[in-house]
């Protein structure tokens, strides 16, 4: 498998320079920071006219376009390393904010419960923001008071806990984040496994005296995928081996990592197919009384809706794939348990999910995006003309390629997640090679059969609410 | 190499057909067809009209509640309604396929999310994408049957 | 971060508040139009001194407002979507009392979203602005007993098309027996309906024929609308009326549903109609009883009171136009 990376810090001695600077995270943080508190500033403030308002604007459209299409698939959870909501916490437990401050960091250290470490919580997180998000994402004071929550939520965390606590256990977004970053092409990861094993100081665990131990709770020793490494670089300031590298790879590669996998990494993966399905289908269907009761326009309704969405994301998705996976063992004859090969296969669903949130949100980027332009004149729609923009007229873009877009997006998709489906389905068979009847990969391929079906469904179900 | 690229010539091959196979068997004769479309917050009532390509689409677009637009993608279609103003809209449904048609008037939270749908069938493009997306599929068992990754 | 967390509300409110209100040392008035059920118009009373110059800034926050200013300041700042701030700069020479409304459909409500305001002479800035002299028009029907609010249903409608004012006009020029006096009498035809014209016609002409009598009488009360007056009036009427009385006249424009919900006095009735192009609900009500209407608004229907909004000859070319859904040029 190594042969296929390539280090870009060997290869590139300025980006290692660059990376072990410790001065290059907490710029970015600092950038992002003055948008974050503008967004929240014309979220409180500005007018409640949403595609009016840069907060709306800067959050739902720019910020999702540039998380969801370029930096999840290409950098994994880059955006975690320059998330402002983390800084203001982080920069008081550190007390300073660029340089390394001697002596320990300063919290109340509490222990995180142990029940509570995983992702369980991220995906209730995300549920709960999701069944709102018709509201959230249209209505400035809403997305205001959440961002500022976020960030005094943050703040709260770094207080109690050491380290990241919020961002890894917590952070509704960081938890799709951390999942979906598994196929992305770029990797932090230790050079020689045995060099860290010899190593007997840590420095990467605990710190030195120009980095912080990793706040991610990481030891890159044994780092296998990139679900909960924050790209921060604090070990690569940290290790006096130079042992370690950040690798160019094929996409992807983290889904086929098998020690790892888990249930609650699982229902991450059906709730965000489950949500770009349901997004597509509420807020771009014509269909006006979902959308009223996705509004909230009555108590009842909302309810109505919201258990539909539970419904849908917790019990139709990842039941219909407990079916398909029960059919697989069937077809298939693999001898691991219908619970495993459900949490396993549930990884091939990633990149056709990645594809479905990336059709969804072309579609509106491109129909919305010249929003942008006014709301740089007038970002709180008081009536300012900053750079003489503000009566920029609304024009949709690119109409004409978007269906071709989407349809490419999911097709890409959809065979990256068939592969991705075969090769988990053969790491189950080839575990036992005595069988002599079928061989490990006709057993791989009827396994795949109805996963396929399953996924190329979806592709069909996407093509129908955007094309059909 | 070449017996992999061998394998995956025929679902080229019949991809390319899927793609580019004329589809005009449907071809109906052009009506005129009138539609009233109301709009209010947030959706378009009829939600979806259908048409086959060469009809000459008449709608009349009512607000209903506040002023509220209807932009069809595509179709070069811009207009502002307010209530109690009806606007008549008039165009050649050439563009076969799937296009909405939006409100373009900001008229409160749902705004961006209202959306009306205006099929014009025969609906190629739809019908070509799941072609496709079956092609795929099956190419992508079939040679993952033939050359299963990890064991070359 | 101090700088950033701190810094950029300051930065922001600084620039807002430093950009407009003290840009050019004219006093400037913010308004928030909102529909009704969500503020209205936020302040909905402004005061200013005569000869003062003013800048009122309109945002609005929730649905497309169309913003104007009356009576008789032909100010319209035409519609303003939201999250849009619209402004004007204006003087009011006379104390007074104006209105600032809207006059686009916004809500069930619309026909609430009003402002006043009120300027006061600065020589004597404690003298309250009157509301208005009593309308002569209106104290007169009152005096004369006569309902405005009841049906006037006609007792006599014209038989077939709509009446021509040009065949009328034609009629009236070449005839060889003079008309009844009272069609030139302007005040006669206000105080007059249709239907009593035409059985003055009938009485005193009797050798005119239905249609014949008929195009004369809508010759005669089209006769002030000039060209200018119809076209101010047409898109008043568009603005402020079509929305419940309808484009045509019909009574079937959106706003009458919307009463409808409200139980808004005969709306609450499916089966009344209030359209305008009705002859038989219109034909048999004078000028002055739709003069009254309009300026005080139909008790309990619903419609609301154009008297702060419009000046009494501005209503006159309102009432005149009333008649083309009815009578043809």
């Amino acid at each position: 498998m190594s042969e296929s990376r390539l280090d870009l810090l060997t290869r590139f001695p300025w980006l290692k320079e660059a990376i072990k600077s410790r001065l290059w995270q907490p710029a970015a943080m600092l950038l992002t920071l003055s948008f974050f508190v503008l967004v929240i500033l014309t979220g409180l403030l500005g007018t409640p006219a949403g595609s009016r308002n840069f907060g709306i604007i800067f959050v739902w459209i720019v910020w999702w376009a540039v998380l969801i299409i370029v930096l999840i698939p290409f950098f994994g959870r880059l955006w975690c390393a320059v998330c402002p909501i983390p800084g203001p916490g982080e920069w008081l437990q550190r007390r300073g904010i660029i340089s390394r401050v001697p002596g320990k960091l300063r919290s109340l250290g509490w222990r995180w419960p142990r029940p509570l470490r995983n992702i369980w919580l991220q995906n209730a997180g995300f549920l709960m923001m999701a069944m709102f998000s018709t509201i959230i994402l249209t209505r400035p004071l809403l997305t205001g008071w959440l961002l500022l929550g976020f960030l005094l939520l943050s703040v709260l965390f770094s207080i109690l806990f050491q380290n990241r606590v919020f961002c890894r256990y917590v952070c509704p977004v960081g938890g799709f984040i951390g999942l979906y970053s598994l196929l992305s092409p770029l990797e932090l990861r230790v050079k020689d496994v045995a060099v860290c094993r010899e190593h007997k100081t840590k420095d990467c665990l605990v710190g030195t005296s120009c980095s912080y131990g990793c706040p991610w709770l990481v030891y890159p020793g044994t780092l296998k995928r990139n679900a909960y490494c924050g790209l921060c670089a604090e070990c690569v300031r940290a290790c006096p081996k130079d042992n370690i590298g950040l690798n160019l790879r094929p996409f992807g590669s983290d889904l086929l990592v098998d020690k790892e996998r888990r249930m609650d990494e699982a229902f991450k993966a059906f709730i965000m197919l489950s949500c770009s399905l349901l997004y597509s289908v509420v807020l771009l269907g014509p269909w006006g009384w979902l959308k009223a009761l996705a509004n909230m326009e009555t108590v009842s309704g909302w309810a109505l809706y919201a258990t539909g969405f539970l419904v849908v994301n917790l019990l139709v998705v990842p039941g219909l794939f407990w079916l398909t996976t029960v059919l697989a063992r069937h077809l298939s004859g693999l001898h691991a348990s219908v619970h495993r090969l459900f949490v396993d296969h549930a990884y091939g669903l990633v990149p056709l999910g990645l594809a479905g949130w990336i059709a969804f949100s072309l579609s509106f980027i491109f129909v919305n995006g010249s929003y942008v332009i006014p709301v740089l004149s007038d970002p709180f729609g008081w009536g300012w003309d900053l750079i003489g923009t503000s009566r920029v007229a609304w024009t949709p873009l690119a109409l004409g390629f978007l269906p071709a877009l989407q349809v490419i997006t999911l097709l890409v998709g959809l065979v990256f997640s068939i592969t991705t489906l075969y090769r988990i389905a053969q790491q189950h068979s080839s575990a036992f090679a005595g069988h002599a009847l079928v061989s490990s990969g006709d057993r791989a391929w009827w396994a795949t059969l109805p996963t396929a079906g399953f996924a190329t469904g979806v592709t069909l179900l996407f093509l129908w609410i955007f094309l059909g | 190499m070449r017996k992999r690229l061998l394998t995956l010539l025929p679902p080229a091959l019949v991809a390319l057909g899927v793609l580019f196979v004329p589809l005009d068997m449907f071809a109906a004769t052009p009506v005129t067809r009138q539609f009233t479309v109301q709009a209010s917050q947030f959706a378009f009532d009829p939600p979806t009209l259908r048409v086959n390509r060469g009809d000459r689409v008449v709608i009349t677009l009512e607000a209903t509640d506040v002023v509220h637009g209807l932009y069809l993608d595509e179709y070069d279609v811009n207009v502002r309604v307010e209530p109690g103003l009806s606007k008549q809209i008039e165009f050649v449904a050439e563009k076969t396929g799937k296009f909405r048609y939006r409100c373009s008037v900001s008229c409160g939270s749902l705004h961006p999310f209202m959306i009306g749908e205006l099929v014009v069938m025969p609906n190629d493009a739809f019908a070509r994408a799941v072609g496709l997306t079956l092609v795929a599929a099956l190419a992508a068992l079939v040679y993952l049957s033939r050359f299963p990754p990890g064991e070359a | 971060m101090l700088v950033i967390v701190v810094g950029l509300p300051v930065a922001a409110l600084g620039y807002h508040l430093h950009l407009f209100p003290d840009r050019s040392g004219v006093r400037t008035i913010d308004i928030v139009a909102a529909a009704p059920e969500r503020g209205g118009f936020q302040p909905d009373v402004i005061r200013v001194a005569a000869g003062e110059k003013v800048r009122l800034r309109f945002s609005v926050p929730d649905v497309t407002h169309g913003i104007a200013l009356g009576p008789g300041l032909g100010i319209d700042l035409g519609q303003i979507d939201p999250g849009q701030v619209e402004e004007i700069e204006l003087v009011f020479a006379e104390p007074g009392r104006y209105a600032y409304y809207c006059n686009t459909w916004c809500s069930p409500n619309h026909w609430r979203m009003r402002g006043v305001i009120e300027v006061y002479d600065p020589a004597n800035p404690s003298r309250l602005v009157s509301d208005s002299r009593p309308d002569p028009v209106t104290g007169a029907l009152a005096e004369q007993g006569i309902d405005i609010d009841a049906p006037h249903p006609a007792s006599v409608i014209p038989a077939a098309a709509k009446p021509s004012a040009t065949r009328g006009e034609a009629f009236s020029t070449r005839a060889e027996t003079p008309l009844p006096p009272e069609f030139d009498d302007a005040s006669w035809r206000r105080g007059h309906s249709p239907a009593e014209a035409h059985t003055l016609l009938n009485r005193e002409l009797p050798a005119l024929s239905e249609e014949e009598a008929w195009d004369i009488i809508a010759f005669h009360w089209l006769r002030d609308l000039t060209p200018e007056r119809r076209e101010w009036a047409t898109e008043q009427y568009a603005k402020n009326c079509a929305a419940c009385h309808g484009e045509a006249g019909t009574g079937t424009g959106p706003g009458v549903d919307a009463l409808r919900q409200q139980g808004l006095g005969r709306h609450g009735e499916e089966d009344e109609t209030t359209a305008i192009n009705d002859p038989q609900t219109i034909l048999g009500g004078t000028s002055n009883i739709y003069y009254a209407k309009i300026r005080r608004g139909g008790m309990g229907t619903g419609m609301p009171d154009f008297g702060p909004v419009f000046t009494e000859d501005e209503t006159w070319i309102l009432v005149d136009y009333l008649w083309t859904f009815q009578f043809a040029e």
